[in-house]
């Protein structure tokens, strides 16, 4: 088949319909002379010994001329019409060695335009269309909107001159940008992660809407309601000073949640007893760390979803997964699995300025983890030399409430002890 | 094609010596319920109640029954859609049967599966897939771990006249015989497989086939219940005596459709006439009749169980959508499949074993 | 800990496994006497004897149909199809009995199939294949894809221990060209992606033999820093760490070795779409090979499984953008 870019006339001949059939009998014309084909598409009928059948056309283009009329029979082989065809490669046909020529070069790319039939790798010639019609990359816009940056004002040295992330992220980092608003990614608006306690029936008031509870906040009420019947529930505080998170937190874009669950990770690893299930008489301390979450559905109530193998994640990794889970969380598709197993809890309101609550335990786990707000304070700080001094910090009060019927005090401060210690000086 | 029956006074001689009177009318029972039980569930599907399709094994009552009543406890067995005897010999709830035929949440699969293709791993049993004869291939594996472990216990697989011509056939009656193991093939040769006669599926006597893959062929009158039972419980012997497997045809007749959509029409009526007299519950019931025993009112008996269980399966709730998508993979421990129940007598005393 | 090649690391698993575990039971074609026609097994057949490293007939379905049935017995069968491509005998059994048991009746199927995969040596169209996207798309199945000597051990026992049908893809061209250090007794790799080597300009996706094609072909690449993510399993797929890649390096691009269409690169390059949407400064590149069987000469076979070259040229193409 020839690649030349003028036109080509390919032969359309009487086939063989059985190895013993040496002629054919022209039937009838599915096509005339200047009417296009396609390639496959039926052209002729004929009729051997055989079998009758349709001869379907081996190219696309324009009938050329018919050679062969109505009734005449002639030898197997015989040129019964051509097709002109207007050809410079591909046409339809994709013939194997078309395609192989197009293999041992350039890597799979997007060609505008022609749909490759049959076998394909890379479709040869041509890399990206130029910068898209209708803007920039989702991470530049991002990047832009985050920081406030002008993109008209902005040199691209991408392909065709397009602004790639590292040419938005140079702005950036040479202080002409404005400072990052939230230093998150900008998306649907998230209601922060909080707690709940235990619904109390307010009487209904003049002029206000009274009806029962929905399923989900009935059956909150009853796990809240059975925790606090069966755990002998004592809580315990300790102040952490945030400063080392905040600044590692920032350029890696992650929250100071999933700091806290790293350290809290750090610690449950240390101290085995508060990774712990109690059920009746049964107590079962784990070796892997399956963290729940607390995640808000708004008005409908509460869900925990659970971070399996969490003792396997760093930070970045435990952001991603929260967000991914919290996501999934609000928009009802967790699966049953992603909701079992946790051997342990955090629980993080979010910064409205609460700064200390009394959580319940999520049964059977023997104890749960409660973040509230991190505040300036003024602290005393103590100097190398032993010097004192006062300095402004942020800090947070971490809250655990535990079960005294499997851990005591001295477990629970230790174990308060040493998220801290995680988080003040390893925050990794 | 020539088929070669057991003797009559063979089969009759090697059961009464086994059987005790109660087991005989067990095997009745479990005929009885599977037939009610069938019948039942046929009116609930020409009322719409049965999703899908619906197969029923009338006339065929007694190669299920006889078999799975010869398997002890601890074998296994690999039950196919027109088996339902086995189900019930094996301790599986009538409610929960029809259950599964509703596509209920308290059916055997929970809707997860339809019609017949069930099977209660606690009581031994695999449910089948839809490729056949594949179960073959799985109570061969079975087997081939008994004999491994050198465990005294066999497996069972029912197949199709049809199913034979699939590799899975050859590939399971040459693994067993080249392994020599304790599995029990059951062939139902019940004449037709949907449509298609025996004639397009066998050029040889299938029964022949055993001998080419090494190992024991045995033709039963598969509507005679005591004579199925009997065949069975002798294959067994040969399996746990280290003999290898048997393969055991069992000729019967299948007297409704390939499944409730089809009338078939394609079955001459003179034969559909000449196994009418051969039916394997009037054949038993005829039996019993003639020692005494109150058939009619095992009937009632039979038929009030029935109608007890399809309330309760009628009451059952359909599956939680929200669960359509769980239980793909097992998240615990694998359980192996459990015991059983078998109710013939000779399980209960050494001495009928022999 | 011991420097081993992959092989010996799948074979001193093997031996581990039948040593500590005596439902463990090895199934398939000359692989007793023979020790294998890899010879993973050699010497098997002394230490653990015939019952226990048996030597089938030929017969693919009857290899999986019989290890399930097995299974469900208790026993933990390790099958054997001597090539992967002859996993195509078995699928009925695979998929249908194997994988939808579960499900449908609660039955676990602890099977392990060992699946020898992949081209590059002149094996042809019938030796050279990588079906795991076959299973992929068959639920109730999981699918493993090690690429290194500590991963294929490591991912071996996870497989053994794991409850549900698991095939196993051993990459032939890794056998004996690969080596690295390998811990002694029993443990698990969890089935999860690794980084092979961290970048933040772009990240390569690969799996199997692909892992270190792509790292040789961006070892230097014009200075870029390249991360190379190797996703070892393959179902589950870790979603997590995919997603987190992308977040950071912004531009993708999935390495196949197996035919193009629906391979296992082109449902990573689905959830990317979805769901890195946000992060990607680039569109997301497939490099596979062509639908094709796998051709027997070299010139040919070398034309279309991906070469060190055709992922350099693709990750420079996509670094340009």
């Amino acid at each position: 088949m020839s690649s030349s870019t003028t036109e080509t006339l390919v032969d359309v001949t009487m086939p063989q319909m059985g190895v013993s059939v040496a002629e054919g009998t022209l039937v009838q014309w599915r096509k005339q002379v200047g009417e296009p084909v396609q390639a496959q598409e039926t052209i002729c009928e004929i009729s051997t010994d055989k079998i009758d059948t349709e001869v379907p056309a081996p190219a696309s283009g324009v009938l050329a001329e018919i050679l062969v009329g109505v009734e005449s029979t002639v030898d197997v082989g015989t040129v019964l019409a051509r097709i002109a065809t207007e050809t410079s490669g591909n046409l339809g046909t994709e013939s194997a060695s078309e395609s192989a020529a197009g293999l041992a070069g350039a890597p799979a790319a997007r060609q505008a335009g022609t749909p490759a039939a049959g076998p394909q790798a890379s479709n040869g010639a041509g890399g990206y269309p130029s910068a898209p019609a209708r803007g920039h990359s989702p991470v530049v816009r991002r990047i832009a909107a985050q920081h406030e940056i002008d993109l008209s004002q902005v040199t691209g040295t991408g392909r065709g001159g397009r602004i790639r992330k590292q040419d938005a992220l140079a702005l950036v980092e040479s202080g002409e940008a404005a400072e990052p608003t939230g230093g998150q990614r900008p998306e649907r608006p998230e209601p922060p992660l909080h707690s709940e306690s235990p619904y109390r029936p307010e009487p209904p008031t003049a002029g206000g809407q009274s009806g029962p509870l929905s399923r989900m906040r009935r059956q909150i009420g009853e796990h809240m309601k059975r925790s606090l019947d069966t755990a002998a529930h004592c809580t315990t505080w300790i102040e952490v000073d945030m400063s080392r998170v905040e600044a590692a937190r920032a350029p890696l874009g992650v929250t100071a949640l999933a700091f806290v669950a790293r350290a809290t990770i750090a610690a449950l690893r240390e101290h085995r007893p508060v990774n712990a299930w109690l059920e009746g008489e049964r107590y079962t301390r784990h070796d892997a760390v399956n963290l729940g979450i607390a995640v808000s559905l708004g008005e409908d109530g509460l869900i925990v979803p659970v971070l399996h193998d969490a003792h396997e994640l760093s930070v970045e990794g435990i952001a991603v997964r929260i967000k991914d889970l919290a996501g999934r969380a609000r928009a009802r598709e967790l699966t049953a699995e992603e909701v079992r197993g946790a051997t342990f809890t955090i629980t993080n309101p979010g910064q409205y300025g609460s700064i200390m609550a009394t959580p319940i335990i999520n049964q059977p786990q023997v104890a749960i983890l409660d973040f509230e707000a991190t505040v300036k304070r003024a602290v005393v700080v103590t100097d190398g030399e032993g010097n004192d001094a006062i300095a402004i910090r942020p800090i947070t009060i971490l809250g655990l409430s535990w079960d005294h019927r499997a851990l005591d005090g001295g477990v629970a401060a230790q174990f308060l002890a040493s998220v801290k210690r995680q988080l003040e000086t390893n925050h990794r | 094609m020539a088929t070669h029956t057991a003797p009559a006074s063979e089969a009759d001689v090697g059961a009464a010596r086994h059987l005790q009177l109660d087991d005989r009318i067990w095997l009745l029972r479990a005929m009885l319920m599977m037939r009610g039980i069938e019948a039942r569930a046929m009116n609930l599907y020409r009322q719409g109640k049965v999703p899908g399709s619906f197969y029923d094994g009338f006339g065929q009552e007694a190669v299920s029954a006889g078999g799975a009543f010869a398997m002890a406890p601890e074998d296994r067995l690999c039950i196919l859609h027109r088996d339902l005897a086995a189900h019930l010999i094996r301790g599986v709830d009538p409610a929960r049967i029809i259950a599964q035929y509703l596509g209920r949440a308290t059916g055997l699969t929970a809707g997860r599966d339809g019609n017949v293709h069930f099977g209660d791993r606690r009581l031994g049993c695999v449910g089948m897939v839809s490729m056949l004869p594949d179960m073959m291939l799985v109570a061969t594996g079975m087997a081939m771990a008994f004999k491994l472990r050198d465990e005294p216990r066999c497996a069972l697989a029912w197949f199709g006249d049809g199913s034979t011509s699939r590799g899975d056939f050859h590939e399971a009656m040459n693994w067993a015989g080249v392994q020599r193991l304790p599995v029990v093939f059951v062939l139902e040769n019940n004449q037709y497989a949907y449509s298609t006669p025996l004639a397009k599926q066998f050029a040889v006597d299938p029964i022949q086939r055993a001998a080419a893959y090494g190992f024991v062929g045995v033709t039963v009158d598969g509507n005679d219940v005591e004579a199925m039972f009997e065949a069975t419980r002798a294959a067994r012997q040969r399996a746990l005596a280290g003999e290898g497997p048997t393969l055991i045809e069992a000729m019967t007749m299948r007297m409704h459709g390939h499944a409730a959509h089809d009338d078939m029409k394609y079955v001459p009526t003179e034969q559909v006439e000449e196994w009418r007299k051969r039916d394997p519950i009037e054949r038993q019931e005829t039996r019993l009749r003639s020692v005494g025993v109150d058939v009619d009112a095992l009937r009632a008996a039979v038929q009030a169980e029935i109608d007890a269980a399809t309330e309760v399966a009628l009451a059952a709730p359909m599956p939680d959508p929200a669960t359509a998508v769980d239980g793909v993979f097992c998240e615990g421990e694998a359980e192996p499949l459990g015991d059983g129940q078998a109710p013939w007598s000779g399980f209960a005393s050494p001495r009928a074993d022999a | 800990m011991a420097t081993m090649t992959y092989l010996q690391a799948i074979s001193a698993a093997l031996r581990e496994e039948l040593r500590a575990d005596p439902r463990v039971l090895m199934m398939g074609e000359d692989i007793g006497d023979f020790g294998g026609a890899f010879k993973v097994t050699d010497g098997f057949i002394e230490e653990f004897g015939a019952d226990r490293v048996m030597d089938t007939p030929l017969a693919e379905s009857g290899i999986i149909g019989t290890a399930i049935g097995a299974a469900v017995v208790g026993m933990r069968p390790v099958c054997e199809m001597q090539f992967s491509d002859f996993i195509a005998c078995g699928f009925d059994q695979l998929v249908n009995v194997a994988g939808k048991m579960h499900y449908r009746q609660g039955l676990a199927v602890p099977i392990t199939i060992r699946l020898p995969s992949g081209g590059g040596f002149s094996g042809g169209p019938f030796h050279s294949q990588n079906p795991e996207a076959w299973f992929m798309q068959s639920p109730g199945i999981k699918v493993l894809a090690p690429s290194t000597a500590h991963d294929a051990k490591g991912l071996m026992h996870a497989a053994i221990h794991d409850p549900n049908p698991v095939c196993f893809m051993e990459h032939k061209h890794l056998y004996r060209r690969i080596k690295g250090d390998v811990p002694e007794g029993i443990f698990e790799t969890p089935m999860t992606a690794r980084i092979a080597r961290p970048g933040s300009d772009l990240v390569v996706i690969a799996y199997g033999a692909m892992v270190h094609v792509a790292l040789e072909a961006t070892a230097d690449l014009d200075g870029a820093s390249v991360e190379v993510l190797d996703l070892r399993s393959l179902v589950p797929l870790d979603r997590a760490a995919i997603l987190d890649s992308v977040a950071r390096c912004s531009k993708v691009v999935i390495l196949d070795e197996a035919n193009m269409t629906c391979a296992a690169g082109a449902q990573v390059a689905a959830l990317i779409a979805e769901y890195g949407f946000e992060d990607l400064d680039g569109p997301v590149v497939r490099i596979a090979t062509p639908d094709v069987p796998i051709p027997f000469s070299p010139p040919l076979e070398q034309a279309t499984l991906p070469s060190v070259e055709r992922v350099r040229e693709g990750c420079r193409e996509l670094l340009d953008y």
